[in-house]
Formats: structure tokens, C-alpha cells, sequence
């Protein structure tokens, strides 16, 4: 297969590409969290978000959207995939005993093991993907807004996939923690792959990115976590309720 | 003592400051489009030999370098710390080529050729201007110029530094520049290689044998020309602050193919170094000789006074530096230092486990400027004693102890740089004649570069162009013959499978050289030296242990073969020495001093640079000499008092 | 004091090698790692055992000749020094000290410890200096330096090439060295007309000499005795990204 074939790019150009699309990825997840977390304000709002983001620009922007991260994800992963086996390649032979020197080094367990957490994101990924992405739309049934449009009731597929399904909630928390350990050195490593660090900047970089990375894990966490625990407060049949300060989150536009 | 007739050392006619400039015009010259054909062996890859190597490849040579190390940039230059000397006279404080000049010869205690060294003063500045255009990193001011600083007792300020690491960023330089012409294919890299021996053809110097020191093969290469740049010979003292590698091995053999070695005994010793721990030490460190500035020099008053330092009040302590010569106290030139602190070390009041060594104590100028004003001053020295000893310098006084460190005798060289071989030049630590009995401090790495990058372009072109080598290759009988020699030596040496390693036979060889060649020299010691040196050769040859292999990476037959010349080299400096009945510079004989116990130099009678010819197995070597002239820097005595 | 020694024995580069077990005693505290090598040496030797290959040469932290992969850690648990700056006083009676040899690909081995890092050598003769020939040079101070820059051009050029950055990557990457040198020349007015070619060409010899990817690790710069930045490395990303877009 081409993908597999030796790549003939330099190694900092591979670096270049694993970096660019690794805090592309990133930033779909930042993205991605704020729209999760407009379920907090109520079905309306988070449906109106799901409805706004499957019909903006007649559809289009989710597949551009899907597709560049479709192709982000396997660059990413190719790229990756590559510099893991120049590693193998430069040392033939290993060390009988293996160790940490500490000081600035930012070797840890989470740089070590990138490849691992990656495959388990990769495996999550897919997971998510048939849960939500490929679940059956039609059982949710729908929900009028207060114009009085109709829009998929994605709230209630959310509500209704975690609350008593303790293991896909445990499933959830292991993913994050796979997700949190590859960004612990996945963000600062990206920056400095892209060139853009300073001696002065290195260690506090390394911090915002270990920081973005736990900010990101338990922000996607808290979502299934709560509404498994919250039974009463996310409640799948729950109707609008119109003359709550929430609805301001609601744009116009986003019901198309 | 007879006089013998003198050494010519092709001195070029002319006023001093022009002798360089007329002798560069009237050189022959080799032209561009005939260099390619000229083949080159630059043995060693330090300062001398990789400017040369490099250089030389710019004009078009095709050379050949050498080095025993894995890459050329790890040659002993390296480790050089303080700085390199120019006149550039950027500090506007009266410094001049002819200052340098002065300077020089002054501090080689009127040992040195005139000639040469104004030679080297005066390629000196270029040796900045080359060395900033590579890139090497020096120290700067505020303003974008570049910084400067004192050294070694000059009165102006006149040396360039790189932090503390001087030598590694000059070499690099060089070593960048060497790279490049590996590059573009002039020159060709031969690292881990030993040069073993010099193969003369007809009277010139035509070859090497050297040998692969990861296969342990013999490999020969010719050339119309061989340049030594192999360093110096204080590894013959076992101790020192040079590399453990840093071995005279090519020079010598140089010299039992007839290429005459020049004052052997005139080596430099260093006071400001971490003392000996025990038996097992491999190597001294040396610290920055800027130490004295603020701290002082004393031994308790009474022998055998073991307490510890802090225990013994100010009225037990001897002050001797400060005593003897009120006027300079503890910043007397390096040689003084040093044999004052063998002489109270030898008289028992020494400190320390091994009782050879001094203190240096900064308690005084600790509470005079403060902690932090001697932290800033000597932080990072401070820091390395502390963690070679487990002492630190803040709480008790540091131990100091001499330690051999550069010396000033090699092959004879003219002022061409040629050897008495023709075709052998040697360049930079390796020859012998621009620091006299003594080197200032940052210049040797002046000499290095100026030789290789500034007068061996020169200076080979001319030989080449005037003697017009005849064409030459490994099949002549003489590789033939020199390889046997070399190999059969190899061969006698692993066949001796006795019980004592390289290194015993070393350490002894050193105890005695430190002790009775070191920093004071007596007739009796000399000549007991002379005796036991063949002892201990004598043991070497019977009982010498070497397992493994030759023909494999063996450092143990690396070693021994290093031996075998130290065993040799270390003779003649010793009879060298006892040759050289008067002090000078480094060279002190208890003999020559006047009544307040200071150096006396003999002009009347030693006036000359001691020039010792081999003359074969088991024979006594013959000691030519090289008149020197003073016509500029009328030979004075110096005084510290 | 006696310690424990396992050391990585290996008759030649095709040979098998393992790690033999041997002790030492009555080891100094003040002896540097290596005099007490020497000292296991000097056993072997008498007892006309072959003696364990390393190399060291200055002994002072300059040369860049030693270099053993001491307890997993490329010169020492230390830190910011070389193998022959450790001292023995660091360890304890009865301590178990592995030691191996650099281990990389690009770096292949001759003999137990020794290895073959000619690699480095390769990629400075592809553009580690500034090529000027001997005699072109103007006067030194006709181009003037930022104090700081030289200060920084200084920080990168401390390098001693020893290649410990290469054997405490887990990725045997030698991004450290090269990232080095371009930096010392980049800060440099001296480097700058052959800036982008330096940056390609350097960048280029690593790659083929076959030494790993970077990761980040930032393990070279904890074991780098010069203690020399990763942001070495960002910068040399930074010059062959742009040498990628300049006209030479």
C-alpha cells in the first residue's frame, strides 16, 4: 500500500505535518467541547446547535468539515505512524535498563507511549462515531422549536445512550483518559514541532499544553458523567421551556 | 664544554619586522593547477594540524589527516580554557606586534628564536580576523566589539576568550573549516589512526605507517610531504592535565629517523590544579590561574601539622608566597609558584592525604567583598572543585598542587618549520621554537593556529616548488622495510606476556619524572633518574602484559607502545636537563639560583637551544646546539621581589 | 567501597553481546567513574583477561570522548556533565551499576562501549562552519555583535558533539546536535549568506545517516552536558521550513 510505503519527506517536514494537523485536531476539539456543553442549557438550545450544525451552508460545511478531518485524522496518524518507525529503524538494539534523567527532560509516560494512547483514541473514535454519528436518528423522533421548526431531537440520543448504561460511561472516562495522556504531550510537542517555541517559553508551554489537555478530558467527561449521575435533571422527554435565560444562547440563524 | 658548530636556522636576512614580509616574496611558489598533484599527510587534528590540514586543502592540496581520536574535533586542543593572544591593540593600552613580540621572548626567558616569534606576532592579528569570519563565538562588549582580557602577567590587555572554552571554539572552528575540505574532497579524514612511523626516502620525508586502531592493521601512505601536529609530551609524567591520550609517540619516532629534538627539558608546570587523591588518579585538572588574584597561598607552620585548616589559628600559618616576595605575593609567575610549593610540600608542612599539596585559602577575601563577589568571580570553578573533591571552596580552603601542563621542547624546526628531515615539518605544540624555556599563557593556542594557518601555506609551497619531489608510492622498498619494523615491534611487545599492565610501568615512569625532572632539577636527582629510567625500562620489556589481540581495538597495545617511547623521551629530558647547567624559565636547577633562592640563567655558556641528535639503539644520543641572537629583547633578569 | 558492576561485553560488531557482571573494590569516593573503570581494567589485565573497551580521552568535560549509558541514563543520573565527571561519591556501598554502550543505528558499535560516531562528523562537513578560507578574512572588529547574540551563538556553540543526546532519545534522533550548530550560526551575522543552504544540507545528512525522528522527548537536553536547549531544535525547524522557500 502507498500509505505504508517508506516516506520520502524530511524528518522535520514530517514533524511539520504531525504538528499542524495535531493542533488542528485540537482545535475540532475545542470546538467540539463548547457544542457539548451547550447541552447544559437545555434541548433546545443543544438541538438548535445539532440543527445549525448539519444544515449551515445547505449541509456543506459539515461534510467540508468531516472530510478535512477525515484527512487531518490520517495524516495525522501517517505521520505519526512514520516517525514510530524510524524509531524502531535508528535502534535496532535497546537498553537492558530504561530510565527517566528528569530535569527539563519531558519524557514521561504519557511521551512514551503516544502511539498507544493514539490507537485507543482512534478505537474510541469509531466508537463515537456508531453512537451517535450512525445511530438510528429516526427512535429519537423529533422536537418543535418555539418558531415552530421542526429539528431532530438529538438531546434525548445523548440522554438516552448513557443514562443507565454504566459501562459506555466507564467505556467514556477510559477514552478521556487515553485522549488526556496523548494531549499531555501532544500539544506542547506540537508546538514545539511547528518551530514555534523560545528558551524562555518552553516550560510554560509545556504547562498551558498539559493544562489544555486536562481541561479538554474532563470538559468531554463531564457530559456523560452528569447525565448519568443526574437522572433527574437530564430527563430525555424534557420539553423546551421557553423563558429560560438559556434560550438567549439561541441565535435565529442557528434554526436555519 | 666544546662548542659545536650551530644549527642553521634559515633565518631570512633583514630587519626584524620584514624578515617575514621578504621571505614571503621570496618563496617559490607552487602553481594552482600543479597543487592537486602534490599529496600531503597532516598527521594530527588539533589547533596546528587542522588549521594546516584545512589550508592547505583551500589552496588545493591533496591531503591526508590523521588523528587517534574518532573525530578530529576532539584533538587536546579542546580542553585549552583561557584565551588566545592577538595585538591587536583594541584597548587602546599600548599594545603592538612588537609588544607581543617582546613579551614573548621575555617570557621564554631568552630561549626563543627572535625570528619566530616575531613571526608569530605578527600573523597574530589575522589569526582574530580569521577565526571571527568562521564564526567562533567570542566574548563581547556591550557595544558589538569584541572583549578582551589580561593574562598571564601582561600588562595590556590582549587576549581573546570564548566563556571557558576558548580552545573548543577555535578548533571547532578549524575543525568546521577541515570538515569543508573533506567536503569538497581535498582532504581526507583517517581518524582512530596512530602514526607509528615516518618512512624516509632518500633523505626526506615521504610517508607514514600507521596503524587502524579499530582493526589493528597496518596501513601505509606517501606523500611528498609530512606535517607533525601531534601536540606535546607532559603525558610523560604520567600525571598531568593533558588527555590520557596525548602521547609524544609520533614525534619520537620522528626523531629515531633523524629528525633532532630540541630541548626536551623545558616543560611548563601549572600551579593552580586540583592535587593527586591516590593511586588510581588518571589525570590532574587544571584551574583557572585567575584563582590566585584572590586567593592566598599557606601551609601550616609546623610539619606534620594535621589539623584541619580552619583549626589552625592565623599565627600557625605560613604565608610563604606573601613572605617571600612581598612585592607580587601570590601572583609570581607560574614557575615560582610551583616550586614553592614542592619545596614546602618536600619539606613536609604539604597538606592533604598525599601531603603534596598547598592551600588555597579564600576566607579573607570572602569577608573582604562578600560571598557573593567571590561567587561571581570564581562560581564555576568553585562549583568544579567542589564536585571533583566533595570540598567546598566557601567553608575550607581549596588544595592546589603543580601539575605538568604544555611543553615548550619538540622537534627542532627552522624557520621554515622543516625539521632535520626534509620534507618533515612540524607545527604547533610538536616543534619547539617560539616559547623558550617558558610559555605566557594564551599563546599557545596562537601558535597552533598561526602555524597551520598563516605560515605553513608558505613555507610548504616553497619547499615543494624548490625540491620537486619525485614521484613516490607504498611499493618503495622503504614502506616495505618501515612496516616490517613497526609490526615486528607489535609483535615483540605482545610476546612479552609478563604481569604488569602498561599503566604500573607509566606511574612509575611519572613518579620519577615529577620528582627528579619536575620542577627543581638536581644534578643527583638527574642522574638518578638516568639510572632508574633504564630499570624500569628493563621491566617493561620483561614483564609488560597485554591481553588480547593486535590485529583488534586494543587499548592496552596502544598504551604500551607509548610506554615503550616515554620510557626513551623521559631519559632524554632527563639528560637534557643535566646538560643544562643553569635556570631558565621553566628549568630550574638547584644549582643555578642566586642567594635569595632565585632562578639564574647562564647566557655566557647556554645562550642556545639544546638540540639532541638520535644516533641509534643503545647509543647516547649527541647534543648539537642552535645559537641564539638577541638583537631586539636584551636578555635581563626578571625579579619578583 | 565496593559496587557492583553489569557492563555490556561485546567482542566485536557482528559478535553477540551481554551484559557481564563484575566488582570492584576498595573504590575511592574521590575517583571519577571512569579511574574506577580503569581500576576494573587494571584487575583484568593481570589476570590477562581482556579489559572492558570505553573511551575517554581529556577527562575534564570537553572533549566529547566518553560517553556510557550509565543505570538508563546516557552520561550519568547526574546530569549536565559528562561520564568522566561523575564522581564515585555519588554511589553507595554495594550499589548495582549497569552500563551500556550509546546505542543508535547511526552510531554502530566496535567494540563493548566504543562506538562509531563518525555520523556526526559527516553532517558538520555539510555545512558546520562558514566558508571562508584562511587569508579572506577582514578585521574582526569591522563587523560588530550584539552582545547577546554572541552570548546566545555562544550557549548553541558549546557543543562538544559526544552524542549523548543521540543515545538518551528514545528515538535516537540527533536533532539536538544539528539544531546546535544551525543555531550558533543563526544567531551570527557570519552565518547568515549561507543560512538556508546550512539549515537544507545539515538537515538532509541527518536524515540519511539514519538517525530517528524528534519526538520532544527533551530527554537530549536533560543528559546534554552542556546543558543546550530544545529550542535548538525549534529553530532549526524554523530555518528549514524557511530554507524550503528560499532562492539558494
Amino acid at each position: 500500500m502507498t500509505l505504508l510505503k517508506e516516506p520520502q519527506i524530511s524528518s522535520v517536514c514530517k514533524k511539520l505535518l504531525t504538528g499542524i494537523t495535531g493542533l488542528s485536531l485540537v482545535l475540532f476539539l475545542v470546538a467540539h467541547l463548547i457544542g457539548n456543553l451547550t447541552l447544559f442549557a437545555g434541548p433546545d438550545v443543544f438541538n438548535a446547535y445539532a440543527q445549525f450544525l448539519h444544515h449551515f451552508m445547505h449541509g456543506m460545511f459539515i461534510r467540508i468539515a468531516e472530510i478535512g478531518l477525515m484527512g487531518f485524522f490520517a495524516l495525522h496518524i501517517w505521520s505519526a505512524l512514520s516517525v514510530q518507525r524510524s524509531k524502531k529503524r535508528a535502534r535496532p538494539t535497546g537498553y537492558e535498563v530504561n530510565s527517566y534523567a528528569g530535569g527539563p527532560s519531558k519524557k514521561t509516560f504519557h511521551s512514551m507511549y503516544m502511539a498507544v494512547s493514539g490507537i485507543l483514541i482512534l478505537v474510541f473514535v469509531i466508537i463515537h462515531l456508531i453512537n451517535f454519528k450512525y445511530a438510528d436518528h429516526e427512535i429519537v423522533g423529533t422536537m418543535t422549536m418555539e418558531n415552530g421548526i421542526e429539528v431532530t431531537n438529538v438531546y434525548k440520543l445523548v440522554v438516552n445512550t448513557f443514562q443507565g448504561n454504566f459501562g459506555l460511561v466507564l467505556l467514556y472516562m477510559a477514552a478521556m483518559g487515553a485522549l488526556c495522556s496523548h494531549l499531555m504531550h501532544g500539544i506542547w510537542s506540537a508546538i514545539q514541532s511547528l518551530g514555534l517555541t523560545r528558551p524562555a517559553t518552553i516550560p510554560y508551554l509545556n504547562l498551558v499544553g498539559m493544562a489544555i489537555a486536562i481541561a479538554l478530558a474532563v470538559g468531554f467527561f463531564l457530559l456523560p458523567l452528569l447525565i448519568f449521575m443526574m437522572r433527574g435533571t437530564f430527563d430525555p422527554n424534557a420539553v423546551p421551556d421557553y423563558s429560560s435565560h438559556a434560550r438567549l444562547l439561541l441565535a435565529p440563524w442557528m434554526l436555519g | 664544554m666544546t662548542k659545536k658548530p650551530t644549527l642553521d636556522a634559515k633565518i631570512p636576512e633583514g630587519a626584524i619586522d620584514e624578515k617575514w614580509t621578504k621571505h614571503k616574496f621570496n618563496m617559490k611558489l607552487v602553481n594552482p593547477a600543479n597543487k592537486r598533484k602534490h599529496d600531503v599527510i597532516v598527521v594530527g587534528s588539533g589547533l596546528a594540524g587542522a588549521s594546516a590540514a584545512a589550508s592547505l586543502g583551500e589552496l588545493g592540496y591533496n591531503v591526508k589527516c590523521f588523528c587517534i581520536q574518532d573525530s578530529p574535533r576532539r584533538a587536546h586542543s579542546v580542553a585549552a580554557q583561557g584565551g588566545i593572544n592577538a595585538a591587536k591593540n583594541y584597548q587602546n593600552d599600548g599594545d603592538s606586534v612588537h609588544r607581543l613580540f617582546y613579551d614573548t621572548v621575555k617570557g621564554g626567558d631568552f630561549r626563543s628564536r627572535e625570528a619566530n616569534v616575531h613571526r608569530l606576532a605578527e600573523v597574530s592579528n589575522s589569526i582574530i580576523d580569521q577565526c571571527v569570519a568562521q564564526g567562533v563565538p567570542f566574548a563581547r562588549e556591550y557595544g558589538g566589539t569584541l572583549s578582551n582580557r589580561s593574562f598571564g602577567g601582561a600588562q595590556v590587555s590582549r587576549t581573546f576568550y570564548a566563556r571557558g572554552q576558548t580552545g573548543q571554539q577555535l578548533l571547532l572552528g578549524a575543525y568546521g573549516s577541515l570538515m569543508r575540505q573533506v567536503d569538497e574532497g581535498t582532504v581526507e579524514m583517517f581518524p582512530r589512526r596512530e602514526m607509528l612511523d615516518l618512512v624516509v626516502v632518500d633523505g626526506k620525508a615521504r610517508g607514514i605507517i600507521v596503524r587502524n586502531l579499530v582493526s589493528g592493521e597496518l596501513e601505509e601512505y606517501a606523500a611528498d610531504a609530512v606535517l607533525l601536529c601531534t601536540g606535546g609530551y607532559s603525558t610523560v609524567f604520567y600525571l598531568s592535565t593533558n588527555a590520557v591520550n596525548c602521547n609524544p609517540t609520533a614525534a619520537w619516532r620522528c626523531y629515531k629517523k633523524g629528525a633532532h629534538f630540541a630541548n626536551p627539558c623545558f616543560t611548563q608546570i601549572h600551579p593552580t590544579c586540583i592535587p593527586r587523591f591516590g593511586e588510581t588518579q588518571s589525570k590532574l585538572t587544571l584551574m583557572s590561574e585567575s584563582l590566585r588574584n584572590d586567593g592566598r597561598v599557606w601551609v601550616p607552620k609546623r610539619k606534620g601539622d594535621d589539623r584541619k585548616p580552619i583549626d589552625i589559628p592565623e599565627a600557625e600559618r605560613d604565608y610563604y608566597l606573601e613572605t617571600k616576595y612581598p612585592a607580587f605575593g601570590n601572583l609570581v609567575p607560574r614557575d615560582i609558584a610551583s616550586r614553592n610549593a614542592e619545596d614546602v610540600c618536600k619539606q613536609g608542612r604539604g597538606v592533604g592525604p598525599t601531603g603534596y599539596a598547598v592551600y588555597l585559602d579564600f576566607a579573607e577575601a570572602i569577608n573582604r567583598l562578600g560571598k557573593d563577589v567571590i561567587a561571581s568571580r570564581y562560581g564555576n570553578l568553585f562549583a568544579m572543585y567542589h564536585e571533583i573533591t566533595g570540598d567546598d571552596p566557601y567553608e575550607t580552603p581549596m588544595m592546589i598542587y603543580p601539575a605538568p601542563h604544555y611543553t615548550m621542547g619538540g622537534l627542532w624546526v627552522d624557520y621554515n618549520l622543516m625539521t632535520t628531515i626534509e620534507g618533515l615539518f612540524a607545527l604547533g605544540e610538536a616543534n619547539f621554537s617560539d616559547h623558550g624555556a617558558n610559555r605566557l599563557g594564551a599563546s599557545a593556542l596562537m601558535q597552533g593556529l598561526a602555524d597551520g594557518y598563516f605560515v605553513i601555506p608558505y613555507t610548504l609551497g616553497n619547499y615543494l616548488a624548490t625540491e620537486k619531489p619525485a614521484p613516490v608510492n607504498t611499493n618503495a622498498p622503504e614502506f616495505t622495510e618501515a612496516r616490517k619494523q613497526v609490526s615486528q615491534n607489535i609483535k615483540d611487545l605482545m610476546n612479552i606476556k609478563g604481569k604488569t599492565t602498561a599503566d604500573e610501568i607509566h606511574r612509575q615512569l611519572g613518579d620519577i619524572m615529577i620528582d627528579k625532572v619536575g620542577m627543581s632539577r638536581s644534578e643527583a636527582g638527574l642522574k638518578e633518574a638516568l639510572e632508574k629510567i633504564p630499570e624500569i625500562r628493563k621491566k617493561f620489556y620483561e614483564d609488560l602484559c597485554i591481553p588480547g589481540d593486535a590485529s583488534d581495538y586494543n587499548k592496552e597495545l596502544e598504551k604500551a607502545a607509548r610506554v615503550a617511547d616515554f620510557l626513551e623521551l623521559g631519559e632524554l629530558m632527563a639528560r637534557d636537563a643535566l646538560e643544562r647547567k643553569e635556570s631558565c624559565g621553566g628549568h630550574f636547577r638547584v644549582e643555578s639560583q642566586d642567594e635569595e633562592g632565585e632562578a639564574k640563567r647562564d647566557d655566557e655558556n647556554f645562550c642556545h637551544g639544546a638540540v639532541w641528535k638520535y644516533n641509534g639503539e643503545g647509543k647516547e644520543p649527541e647534543r648539537l646546539i642552535e645559537e641564539l641572537h638577541y638583537e631586539h629583547v636584551l636578555p635581563s633578569n626578571r625579579s619578583y621581589k | 567501597m565496593k559496587v557492583n558492576l553489569k557492563i555490556w561485553r561485546q567482542a566485536g560488531p557482528d559478535a553477540p553481546g551481554k551484559l557481564v557482571d563484575y566488582t570492584v573494590e576498595n573504590v575511592d569516593p574521590s575517583q571519577s567513574f571512569l579511574e574506577m573503570l580503569d581500576s576494573l581494567n587494571e584487575q583484568l589485565v593481570k589476570k590477562g583477561e581482556v579489559p572492558v573497551a570505553f573511551e575517554s580521552d581529556c577527562r575534564e568535560g570537553i572533549c566529547g570522548n566518553c560517553g556510557l549509558v550509565i543505570n538508563g541514563i546516557a552520561h550519568g543520573e547526574k546530569g549536565g556533565c559528562t561520564t568522566c565527571e561523575i564522581r564515585m561519591r555519588q554511589y553507595k556501598e554495594g550499589d548495582t551499576i549497569t552500563v551500556e554502550p550509546f546505542r543508535a543505528k547511526a552510531f554502530p558499535l566496535i567494540k563493548d562501549l566504543v562506538v562509531n560516531r563518525s555520523a556526526f562528523d559527516r553532517i558538520m562537513s555539510k555545512g558546520g562552519y562558514v566558508a571562508v578560507n584562511a587569508g579572506s578574512a577582514q578585521d574582526a572588529n569591522s563587523q560588530l555583535i550584539h552582545r547577546d547574540l554572541a552570548e546566545e551563538a555562544m550557549d548553541a556553540a558549546a557543543c562538544i558533539g559526544c552524542g549523548a543526546c543521540v543515545a538518551a532519545c528514545p528515538n535516537a534522533s540527533a536533532s539536538l546536535f544539528v539544531g546546535a550548530k544551525i543555531s550558533q550560526f543563526t544567531w551570527l551575522p557570519q552565518g547568515q549568506i549561507e543560512r538556508s543552504t546550512r539549515a537544507k544540507k545539515m538537515v538532509t545528512q541527518m536524515d540519511s545517516e539514519g538517525f530517528g525522528d524528534c519526538s520532544n522527548h527533551a530527554e537530549c537536553e536533560a543528559v546534554c552536558p552542556k546543558e543546550i536547549s530544545i529550542a535548538n531544535i525549534s529553530r532549526m525547524r524554523r530555518e528549514f521550513t524557511k530554507s524550503l522557500f528560499a532562492r539558494n
